[in-house]
């Protein structure tokens, strides 16, 4: 009877962590927490766990009916309960509790991304350019007088920085959020009003030009408007 | 608490989920590969045929990671079943400090994000595998009795020959107490047949949830530190040679990133920083971490873990230094 009960109890803790795997898969948080290649590792790995306690508990039914058949004898310590239990809390906070980062806290205390690509594949017309693809153009093609007047439409999150007005800013993540870098583009916000909040998410359309930074001349976003918007489903960049 | 408190709590929340739902795949891969080799190879006989020679058993063990493709919470499993299975000491070590950056998906994934750089793509691998030699030959110095954690000590013993290791040893059989666990017990009565289906899916699961609680602890530590410790701060640091070196060694323990993936990450701060550091960051982060300590003290003893630990710092930065005075 002890060998039943810990073998209930394995395929229990199995299958919250399959359900938190699962979940997690379901109601969008991967998109908030790892790249997208990660996803389906994460959806396979919480079936496989559900199966595995499914497999565990199967052969108990049988069991219970054919008394004869050998058990393999396992004694059942505190230490199984202690772990279940541990388990289970771990799965209903998870669970319980969706993550909600602050993407400009994080990326606060971050140094910005510095990689340079060796060159674009292709280059996309400026009004479909993502913050993404204007910062990853800028490293390539760093002349910021070649993109003056270029129109300008993208999304982003407000970014507070010490020396100077707020970036518009995304995070660029390789693997999972702990591994997030920011990059930004500075943005000549409207005089007369407030600035805006960190982690807004904000859509600005406008256009570029180029003004006077710390480290000599760099390009600004004029806007010509403003929207805020809600975070969007995937907000981070590969 | 205050607004900022909050928010810093839902970060450091949202980067414990982060590092732990991506971690947690590659530990069932980890565990399912022990378990697969655990049925089809009871008794691990092949794993005592190898070799035990102070530098032929590691480098042998670092090459099983070109068969067994897992990041570094993966290669716990796997090392530990190596070392149950009564393979020779050192080349479970070599296998388990080398094998997370020895394997193709990591070449290929160093490769992609520094294309550039072909001493790189040459200098990683040979590097973990002088790491993993410095590491296997100096745990060598402690006994086993004093390095293995009591549990794995135990059921290793059992799976070596008697010539290696005496009836008050073992723990059971003729002399001794009895063995702790059942498993073991069957272990030892039957040693050659394959055990039941149902008994390797148990053993497994109680592997993954021992394995999956160690790695939550390892990940709410790393959370927290990554939460409290501006990033920028560690590469402020690392201006001079040495400076850099170590900076990015610190770095590479607390952000606790995978080895798979760890090179598209320095690929951003690659440019800020010395060759030599650049090396130091890819080449520490898969031996030992803030995510991995808890999963490590699973196989070794605090003693050992400090030990492997100290080490690792040590030869990483010798060789990163070396890279240094050559390349720049």
């Amino acid at each position: 009877m002890a060998a039943v009960k810990s073998h209930a109890l394995q395929a229990v803790a199995l299958a919250l962590w399959g359900l938190v795997l699962l979940r997690s898969s379901i109601d969008g948080r991967l998109d908030l927490l790892l790249r997208g290649v990660f996803h389906p590792l994460v959806s396979i790995a919480g079936l496989l766990l559900l199966v595995w306690a499914i497999l565990l508990v199967l052969p108990l039914q049988g069991r219970r009916s054919k008394t004869a058949a050998p058990v393999v004898a396992e004694a059942l310590t505190p230490r199984h309960w202690q772990s279940l239990v541990a388990t289970a809390l771990i799965a209903v906070l998870l669970i319980g509790l969706p993550p909600n980062p602050s993407f400009a806290d994080l990326a606060q205390r971050r140094p910005g991304d510095d990689s340079s690509e060796a060159e674009l594949a292709f280059v996309l017309p400026p009004a479909q350019r993502s913050l993404t693809d204007w910062v990853r153009l800028l490293r390539t093609q760093s002349d910021p007088r070649l993109y003056v007047g270029d129109p300008v439409r993208i999304s982003g999150f407000v970014l507070p920085r010490n020396d100077g007005p707020p970036l518009l800013a995304r995070l660029l993540v390789r693997c999972c959020l702990a591994d997030g870098t920011p990059i930004g583009l500075p943005v000549r916000w409207p005089a007369g009003n407030p600035l805006p909040k960190a982690d807004q998410w904000l859509q600005i359309t406008g256009s570029m030009a180029v003004q006077q930074g710390l480290d000599g001349e760099e390009l600004v976003v004029i806007p010509q408007r403003i929207s805020v918007i809600p975070r969007p489903r995937r907000p981070l960049e590969p | 608490m205050d607004q900022q408190g909050l928010t810093r709590i839902n970060t450091a929340w949202a980067l414990f989920q982060g590092l732990l739902i991506e971690a947690l795949p590659f530990l069932l891969i980890g565990v399912l590969i022990s378990a697969l080799a655990r049925w089809l190879a009871p008794g691990g006989r092949w794993l005592r045929r190898l070799p035990a020679h102070p530098l032929l058993g590691p480098l042998s063990g670092a090459a099983l990671g070109f068969a067994l493709p897992a990041c570094e919470c993966g290669n716990v499993p796997v090392a530990r079943r190596m070392l149950v299975g009564g393979a020779p000491l050192g080349t479970a070590l070599g296998f388990l400090f080398a094998a997370p950056v020895l394997n193709p998906i990591v070449i290929a994934s160093t490769w992609a994000a520094f294309p550039a750089q072909p001493w790189l793509l040459l200098a990683r691998p040979i590097g973990a595998v002088l790491v993993a030699l410095a590491l296997s030959l100096l745990l060598r110095l402690i006994p086993e009795e004093r390095l293995l954690q009591a549990d794995v000590l135990a059921e290793r013993q059992l799976n070596q020959p008697l010539s290696a290791v005496n009836l008050l040893q073992r723990r059971s059989g003729l002399v001794g107490i009895a063995a702790t666990t059942a498993t073991v017990q069957q272990e030892s009565r039957q040693p050659m047949s394959r055990p039941p289906l149902q008994e390797v899916l148990s053993h497994g699961g109680r592997e993954f949830m021992q394995l999956a609680l160690l790695l939550v602890a390892g990940c709410v530590l790393a959370a927290l530190v990554q939460t409290v410790l501006p990033r920028q701060w560690l590469l402020d640091l690392g201006s001079s040679p040495t400076g850099s070196i170590l900076a990015l060694m610190a770095l590479s323990v607390v952000i606790s990133v995978c080895s798979s993936v760890d090179a598209f990450l320095a690929l951003s701060f690659a440019a800020q920083v010395t060759p030599g550091a650049l090396l130091a960051f890819l080449l520490l982060g898969p031996v030992i971490d803030l995510k991995l300590a808890g999963l490590l003290g699973l196989l070794l003893r605090p003693r050992g873990l400090m030990l492997a630990s100290v080490g690792a710092g040590l030869s990483v930065l010798l060789i990163s230094q070396w890279i240094n005075l050559w390349l720049l």
